[in-house]
């Protein structure tokens, strides 16, 4: 059977789901083949969504018109702003997520897309002839396409570690791996390296003494749950999370049986994340830290299993057991999934276009941790990025890349195809230079304007985009004209510690106190102010707030966006550029950056090898200009 | 591609009668106004003018005079606006002028920066380029003497361990911001400020090595001065080693101020050769005589001369000679260096006054004392210490650390306003990014290196 498609996406996780819907909403004809149409957007590791960084993408991709920040409304069992006590520029929305209902609401999300269609099959092979032409399946299907995104998780050549020799090629506890399309992949010439995760066990609630752990409910003020300016989901019923502490029982536990754990007894060689070390590693690493957090996170409504986070390991399940069982209030645990570390290939990054195309391979795109990335969010938003991409080019229209100072997706895009990887990445504050201008409560202003002219927005999103925007504006316009008396402001102004006002005052002004807050302000006024959403306030009071230091980021993004307009040519023969160090023609040749901005910040470029290389780049425009008039 | 406007010395430093200073950029016009107090924007472009260039209101010191030139954007080697200032050379002028400039919000070129703007305009070709690659090739290549290198390791090594101490910091930040749900005690934003402080207060350490450190590298500007026919072109050429200065023995031979290097001791010095001080006299040795009057107030060492009589009963007349004594004044900051000089005139019955050193050019008597005189007068102090303190040697360096000292304070002053730590942060990293320009250092993120190096994260 052979079918023809503008743009086939291969994976229905969290990259490739967004890819497939992204392509759909562009007009491009779509299809999504993937191994289990039954665990399409599978959260298969933690269930939860967001975080600090990681919230603001997840609601970056629900500016573009993306599936994530619809699907974890819908399945939000439990929603906290973390950071709320730190100033606005760094809250981070998290939902706690029922899994079944996350998959179901993204499932239902892609069928409402008319250009999209859904295929499961197990993908094989890419067929290439100068550029993509298609993909076939095991069973014998071609697909083909001018654009291919492959989203292929950790199912290449993925393999689980349980302790000792009990390793398996699978890409998930219980899926088979994929070999045939790894390898059809590393015959283009293309790179291959190895990373490793893992996950903690999964234990039954109904074993675990929750009296003895300390309970963590979500934020009380129900306005913050929407997650995004375009989706408005019913609240379900909401479930706490709880605490509970590690002693010293486990550490030695850990200790005795470390040579029977895959990491430390030599079966692992993939590189893990840092940020997410194995118990394995925190006992090793901090000898000297008395106790480990350990959060138990509810896996949905209709089940009791508990999602133990802080505990990822890849020891023997009989192990695991153990220290679980040596951890005050989990005595009696049961455990129903044991925790596992899986390694797999990736394909490092530098190999790729802005677009997240493959630069060596025309029409092919990556998206997700083949490119080695971790993080449910992460993924999403490559996703996005590269299926918008794959329709953009099969339509011939311009590409859509989001700036480093327009959005995480483009920090974390740019950081892959610039930096490249050494350990599985995630996003965090501090890898973006214009973090009080990318906030989770501006993503709409940001990127929903871009978004919408390129038509990856439906009717419906572009509507709401317009509302939200006008909402702000009139915000903007409260705040500035409004002028506060006395009786009113000072009971706001004593309650944080400000000193009182004897004359009125305008709103701005008063928000611009440390803190004062814009809710407390529009309520203290007595003919009432129009009700702005909570996501609008926080907008109005960051830039009131940072004044100057917004503008500050606002200069050096201007500067950078100058240095972007001198283009270097694709072609530009970097090792000849001996003007340049050693190191730096090596750098440049590897990453081949498409501007001066982005040759910038390649490490181990220097602003000496920045100024030859404009020369350089100079000269080599003025040796061709004959030629190309020739 | 920057908006900012430039301003450097065009010529290398301290040789020549005139020396050329270049400003390039947006407001390059606008400062140059100030200087000159006219309305420049009135006069045409590519005219030289002749005009007094004065420090910033209410100031009214004239730095100098010299010929000021216009070529407005994109008529110009940048293509952007610019101005060409030629001013009497030496190290002294030249650099007052660039120091106003930069007073007045221009910021000093980096090596090559001209060059790169005029790329970036599309001013230049191809052959312009290959010579501004050896520029730069030379630039790095400069030599310089071994004590002045080892003393920049040592810098390096300072500056390095203080930018060590910022990423700590900005990990803290980090920390505190990225992973709110931590298991570890929270940052107190109070002992973070504190730290900020302390390391302020290492680079005010620094810094204040800077007038040694630029002693080194610059050398030391030593002036001779006394009455005219005191002998000192003599001296001077003695010093130098090489017949530089006229001599003649009528009295008002030196007009204008010669200004050379000098090797003394192994240590750098510049020498300046004045007209000879004394009053009543016109026209161009009067001008002379201004002229001397001005590196005397920029002095680093002054060496008093003061000629042997023969027969002249030496201790009849206290030292200094009283009619130096204004003089001297005005180089009050400077070392001193009194010298008889001419001693071979002397007869055998007479002895220098106390402090004087007798020297005698033509007997070459006195002359290695006068050298050891100076090199432990500038420079003893400088190679005793240099094990504790590594010295700042130039400007750039001086400017960086400035800059840096000024954001870390700021840092400091911002959390204790109340400033939430994720804005008050981008002082720190200005910090940084000015102590990697003193390293010439290519930064990667070590922030985060740091986070996970230091505390247990991740859930």
């Amino acid at each position: 059977m052979r079918l023809r498609y503008d743009v086939i996406v291969v994976g229905g996780g969290h990259a490739g789901v967004e890819a497939a819907a992204a392509s759909a909403r562009l007009g491009a004809r779509t299809v999504l083949v993937t191994a289990d149409l039954g665990r399409i957007a599978q959260m298969s590791c933690n269930p939860a969504i967001g975080g600090v960084a990681k919230g603001t993408v997840a609601r970056e991709v629900g500016a573009l018109g993306g599936i994530m920040a619809r699907a974890t409304d819908a399945a939000r069992i439990q929603f906290r702003m973390l950071n709320r006590s730190k100033g606005p520029a760094v809250w981070g929305p998290r939902a706690q997520c029922d899994r079944a209902l996350y998959s179901m609401a993204a499932r239902r999300a892609l069928d409402e897309l008319a250009y999209l269609d859904l295929f499961q099959e197990m993908v094989t092979g890419v067929q290439f002839d100068g550029r993509v032409q298609g993909v076939a399946t095991r069973g014998g299907v071609v697909f083909e396409g001018d654009a291919v995104v492959v989203t292929a998780g950790t199912f290449l050549r993925g393999r689980i570690h349980m302790g000792g020799a009990s390793a398996a090629g699978a890409g998930r506890a219980g899926e088979g791996p994929s070999l045939e399309l790894a390898e059809a992949l590393e015959a283009r010439g293309l790179e291959v390296a190895r990373f490793k995760t893992g996950t903690p066990p999964r234990v039954d609630g109904r074993t675990v003494d929750l009296d003895r752990c300390q309970r963590q409910d979500g934020d009380a003020d129900g306005g913050a749950f929407r997650f995004c300016c375009y989706a408005r989901e019913p609240l379900l019923e909401q479930r706490p999370c709880w605490v509970a502490w590690t002693g010293p029982a486990l550490k030695e536990i850990v200790t005795r049986n470390l040579e029977r754990s895959a990491l430390y007894g030599g079966e692992i060689s993939g590189r893990g994340p840092r940020y997410c070390p194995s118990i394995e590693d925190k006992v090793v690493r901090f000898p000297t830290a008395p106790r480990h957090q350990v959060f138990l996170e509810p896996e949905g409504l209709d089940t009791t299993e508990l999602y133990v986070n802080g505990l990822s390991t890849s020891l023997p399940p009989d192990v695991q057991l153990a220290f679980l069982r040596s951890i005050p209030g989990m005595e009696d645990a049961k455990i129903t999934r044991p925790g596992y570390a899986v390694e797999y290939d990736y394909f490092p990054p530098h190999q790729l276009r802005h677009t997240l195309e493959v630069r060596s391979v025309p029409g092919l795109y990556f998206a997700g941790q083949i490119n080695g990335t971790t993080g449910y969010e992460e993924a999403a938003a490559q996703g996005l990025a590269a299926g918008a991409n794959a329709a953009l080019a099969v339509q011939g229209r311009k590409p859509f890349i989001v700036e480093r100072d327009q959005g995480y997706v483009g920090v974390l895009v740019d950081d892959l195809v610039t930096k490249g990887v050494d350990e599985p990445y995630r996003l965090f504050t501090s890898r973006a230079e214009f973090r009080l201008l990318l906030r989770q409560d501006n993503g709409a202003r940001r990127l929903g304007t871009p978004a919408r002219e390129i038509g990856l927005l439906t009717n419906r999103q572009a509507r709401a985009l317009n509302e939200r925007l006008a909402e702000e504006r009139r915000s903007v316009f409260w705040f500035r004209e409004t002028t506060i008396a006395p009786e009113a402001a000072n009971p706001v102004l004593e309650a944080v510690g400000s000193s009182p006002i004897s004359e009125p005052v305008r709103a701005r002004k008063l928000l611009r106190r440390p803190g004062v807050r814009a809710r407390a302000l529009t309520e203290a006024v007595p003919e009432g102010a129009p009700s702005f959403d909570p996501d609008v306030l926080a907008t109005v009071e960051v830039d009131a707030k940072y004044e100057g230091y917004v503008e500050r980021e606002t200069e050096r993004a201007a500067k950078l966006r100058r240095q972007a307009r001198f283009g270097i040519p694709e072609d530009a023969p970097f090792a000849d550029f001996t003007t340049l160090s050693w190191e730096a023609r090596q750098k440049l040749a590897r990453v081949r950056p498409s501007n001066l901005a982005q040759a910038g910040r390649i490490p181990g470029v220097s602003p000496a090898d920045l100024q030859n290389l404009v020369m350089e780049v100079r000269r080599l425009g003025q040796a061709r200009a004959p030629t190309d008039q020739a | 591609m920057d908006p900012d406007t430039i301003v450097a010395c065009a010529t290398p430093p301290g040789v020549g009668a005139l020396a050329v200073v270049r400003l390039s950029g947006p407001s390059a016009i606008a400062t140059i106004g100030a200087l000159v107090r006219s309305d420049v924007h009135q006069w045409p472009s590519r005219t030289a003018r002749l005009c007094s260039l004065r420090r910033p209101e209410p100031s009214t010191e004239v730095l100098d005079r010299g010929l000021v030139s216009l070529f407005r954007a994109p008529a110009s080697y940048t293509g952007e606006d610019m101005v060409e200032v030629s001013t009497h050379g030496g190290r002294y002028v030249p650099e007052s002028v660039v120091e106003t400039c930069v007073a007045l919000g221009a910021r000093r070129a980096r090596p090559g920066e001209f060059t790169q703007r005029a790329y970036l305009n599309g001013k230049l070709d191809l052959t312009q380029a290959e010579a501004v690659g050896d520029l730069t090739a030379t630039a790095s290549a400069q030599g310089r003497n071994v004590a002045l290198h080892q003393l920049e390791r040592g810098l390096g090594e300072r500056v390095a361990s203080l930018r060590s101490r910022l990423i700590g910091l900005a990990a803290l930040l980090v920390q505190h911001i990225d992973f709110p749900e931590e298991d570890e005690a929270p940052v107190s934003l109070g002992a973070v400020a504190e730290e900020a402080r302390r390391a302020a207060r290492d680079v005010g350490r620094l810094l204040a090595t800077a007038p040694a450190g630029e002693l080194l590298r610059e050398g030391a500007l030593t002036v001779l001065a006394g009455p005219p026919n005191a002998g000192k072109s003599s001296l001077f050429n003695a010093l130098l080693g090489v017949e530089r200065a006229i001599v003649t023995p009528a009295a008002g031979t030196t007009r204008d101020a010669i200004e050379a290097a000098a090797s003394i001791d192994g240590f750098p010095f510049r020498l300046v050769d004045t007209a000879g001080l004394r009053a009543g006299t016109e026209g161009v040795e009067q001008l002379g005589i201004e002229v001397a009057h001005r590196y005397l107030k920029g002095a680093d060492v002054v060496i008093v001369c003061r000629e042997t009589v023969a027969g002249e009963f030496a201790g009849s007349s206290a030292t200094p000679d009283p009619a130096l004594a204004p003089t001297l004044a005005e180089a009050d900051g400077a070392a001193k260096v009194f010298l008889r000089t001419k001693w071979d005139l002397a007869r055998d019955d007479q002895a220098p006054a106390p402090g004087e050193i007798p020297v005698s050019v033509r007997t070459g008597q006195g002359l290695a004392e006068v050298k050891r005189a100076l090199a432990d007068l500038v420079f003893q102090d400088v190679v005793e210490r240099r094990d504790e303190v590594p010295v700042v040697t130039t400007r750039r360096q001086t400017e960086l650390l400035k800059n840096a000292q000024d954001e870390l304070s700021s840092f400091a002053q911002a959390l204790e306003r109340g400033v939430p730590p994720e804005a008050a942060s981008a002082h720190i990293r200005s910090a940084e990014s000015a102590l990697e320009d003193v390293l010439g250092v290519v930064a990667s993120d070590e922030v985060l290196d740091r986070v996970f190096k230091d505390f247990c994260i991740g859930k």
